[in-house]
């Protein structure tokens, strides 16, 4: 069921609430932010690998029933965020350290967030979200990184409000040519 | 023409030339003195175990596939078709018993041998000698402890002379149980830096840690065992440039999570007992074998090689280990302080990418250049002690290491003799 099909107004109200996500990013209102997730939100980003299908003519393989091609990083692999909310926190509160030097002075960043589809049942208490993200980051002098990639959103209504349960981030590099990931997506 | 390096490096007076982070001709030397001739780290035996595995890697910018042949030994080769020069294999894991280039399909088994040419018959008229095409070899492969070291050079000593007792201290790393160690995650990244800074850095650089990462200490994601530099704390030398941080015998230094205190503590006499009476003097926390091979069990456990792209760029690759022995839970949080701590958005790690890159780009001005670095610290402080069978500095915090690193830098790219003897132009082969 695509969105078309979907409350239009449900639409719109996530499509917000993740602009407002962004917007708190870009704006480094990080604590606020914060009280965007669920107390037991897993937050995680998985890389990507460089393997070659099982149908590749540049290798005749060898043990087929243990060839793994799956390019995406599993939940026990390659992972480069795996947050709780404590963490998250952890990571916050460090940033306010005055020595968080990955940090000092600021990254520029700006969040675009498209792509979003909406899956599961409208009336009920959770509802998955896909999108895509781009994120700019500018830093020091003229230093350019794009961390481009998926997100995979449990969201909640608590107490009337959305909250992230469960975020799923999958950055679509290899060897990431950013020096570092210093910022939130 | 060689660049003479005793006028970089002056380690009596420890003074080094800035020129040796950014000059382009220096960083070719030492692809040819130091990369072509060293033992570097290629992959772990774990992410190889069976006929066919393959993992693909770099030894200096040579491309390298490391390849366990249906036989079951373990090859490396350059991952170079004989044809053309295209890359042979653009996977960067997997398992097979053959590989074909993309250009123009010639393809080699999983020794190496050159097995199938299209139209070798009508093209080459059956004149081509397939047995001298094969993928060219590395000069010598070894393993030790499951860490497998290759080299180009022929002339090159064993691994077992090369690592001295720096093996020792490597046992400290990946043979603390039954088993060794097992690799739970890879992180790969550019750092726009030359790659000696991270090679020292982890060689032997405890007086970063209190300012650098002061961040991740205060806020919980490190104990900060080498921030401090107690009685116990010390830089030690196993020589040939390598270099090791070590804490005292009973010091924490693992990530302060519950799961891994307890473990530690349950497992300490079988450490022990592995290890040997020296495990009761010291605790090696984080150590580099020289030239780019660097070894971390503080705050997170990760194996790295710094691979060079460069005079001012370097591919961090780094992966988290874990005793394979531990329990899955204990497994888990290793691979999560490795990911927290150790890794592009590590907590620890981020907050080095500047300064190195920083250290390196200020290079770039003739002026900056011409002042030497201050590579002072507890110079004349250190002695060997016969009981670590290494050089110790007197204090936690000393740049004793850096100056055995650059003494051996200095030493071997000097020394040009054996340097190149099988590399020629190329030409003259086959």
């Amino acid at each position: 069921m695509g969105p078309a099909m979907r409350n239009e107004d449900l639409i719109r109200e996530i499509e917000q609430f993740l602009y407002c996500e962004a917007r708190l990013l870009d704006s480094r209102r990080f604590h606020e932010w914060l009280e965007l997730f669920t107390d037991d939100v897993r937050y995680w980003m998985a890389g990507r690998s460089n393997r070659y299908p099982k149908s590749s003519k540049a290798i005749t393989i060898l043990d087929p029933e243990r060839y793994v091609e799956d390019d995406v990083g599993r939940e026990d692999e390659l992972a480069l965020l795996d947050e709780s909310k404590e963490t998250l926190a952890a990571r916050v509160a460090r940033l306010d350290t005055g020595m968080a030097w990955a940090e000092d002075p600021p990254s520029r960043t700006r969040h675009m967030i498209t792509n979003i589809e909406l899956e599961g049942d409208d009336a009920g208490a959770e509802l998955k979200v896909y999108s895509n993200f781009i994120v700019y980051r500018s830093r020091a002098e003229t230093e350019q990184d794009f961390y481009v990639g998926a997100r995979e959103d449990l969201l909640r209504r608590v107490d009337g409000a959305w909250k992230i349960a469960y975020r799923k981030l999958i950055l679509d590099q290899n060897v990431l040519t950013a020096k570092n990931i210093s910022v939130f997506f | 023409m060689l660049v003479e390096p005793t006028q970089l490096v002056d380690t009596e007076r420890g003074l080094l030339s800035r020129r040796i982070f950014i000059e382009p001709e220096i960083y070719q030397q030492e692809l040819q003195q130091l990369f072509a001739r060293c033992w570097l780290y290629l992959c772990h035996d774990s992410q190889i175990p069976l006929p066919g595995d393959f993992y693909t890697t770099y030894m200096g910018e040579d491309p390298v596939l490391v390849v366990r042949g249906s036989d079951g030994q373990i090859r490396a080769f350059l991952n170079v078709c004989r044809h053309r020069g295209n890359r042979l294999c653009r996977a960067e894991d997997g398992n097979a018993a053959s590989f074909t280039c993309a250009y123009h399909g010639w393809t080699y088994g999983n020794d190496g041998r050159l097995t199938g040419v299209p139209n070798l018959r009508e093209a080459y008229h059956g004149e081509l000698n397939r047995d001298r095409w094969g993928l060219v070899p590395v000069a010598q492969l070894d393993t030790y402890k499951g860490l497998v070291f290759a080299t180009f050079d022929p002339e090159a000593p064993s691994l077992r002379d090369y690592l001295g007792e720096m093996a020792w201290y490597l046992d400290t790393f990946v043979d603390r149980r039954e088993g060794g160690i097992e690799i739970v995650a890879t992180h790969k990244w550019v750092m726009p830096c030359n790659w000696k800074f991270p090679a020292e850095n982890f060689g032997g650089d405890a007086y970063h840690v209190n300012w650098s990462h002061r961040s991740a200490v205060t806020t919980g994601f490190s104990v900060g065992s080498t921030a401090s530099p107690a009685s116990g704390n010390k830089a030690v030398s196993p020589g040939q440039g390598h270099g090791l941080i070590c804490i005292g015998a009973d010091a924490y230094g693992d990530a302060p999570l519950p799961e891994i205190q307890a473990y530690e503590r349950e497992i300490r006499p079988e450490v022990e007992a592995r290890l040997g009476p020296r495990a009761k003097l010291i605790n090696p926390i984080v150590g580099t074998v020289f030239p780019n091979f660097s070894v971390l069990r503080g705050t997170s456990r990760t194996l790295r090689v710094w691979q060079p792209r460069g005079p001012d760029k370097t591919e961090i690759w780094s992966w988290v280990v874990v005793d394979k022995a531990a329990p899955p839970e204990v497994k888990r949080a290793f691979r999560l302080s490795g990911v927290r701590g150790f890794s592009p958005a590590g907590t620890f790690e981020q907050d080095d990418m500047d300064n190195w890159q920083e250290c390196t780009q200020t290079c770039r001005g003739i002026m900056s250049r011409r002042v030497p670095v201050n590579t002072q610290m507890g110079l004349g402080h250190e002695r060997f002690d016969p009981a670590l069978g290494a050089w110790a500095s007197d204090y936690g915090f000393s740049e004793s290491n850096h100056r055995e690193f650059y003494r051996r830098w200095a030493e071997l790219m000097a020394n040009g003799a054996a340097a190149n003897g099988t590399a020629g132009n190329g030409a003259g082969d086959a």
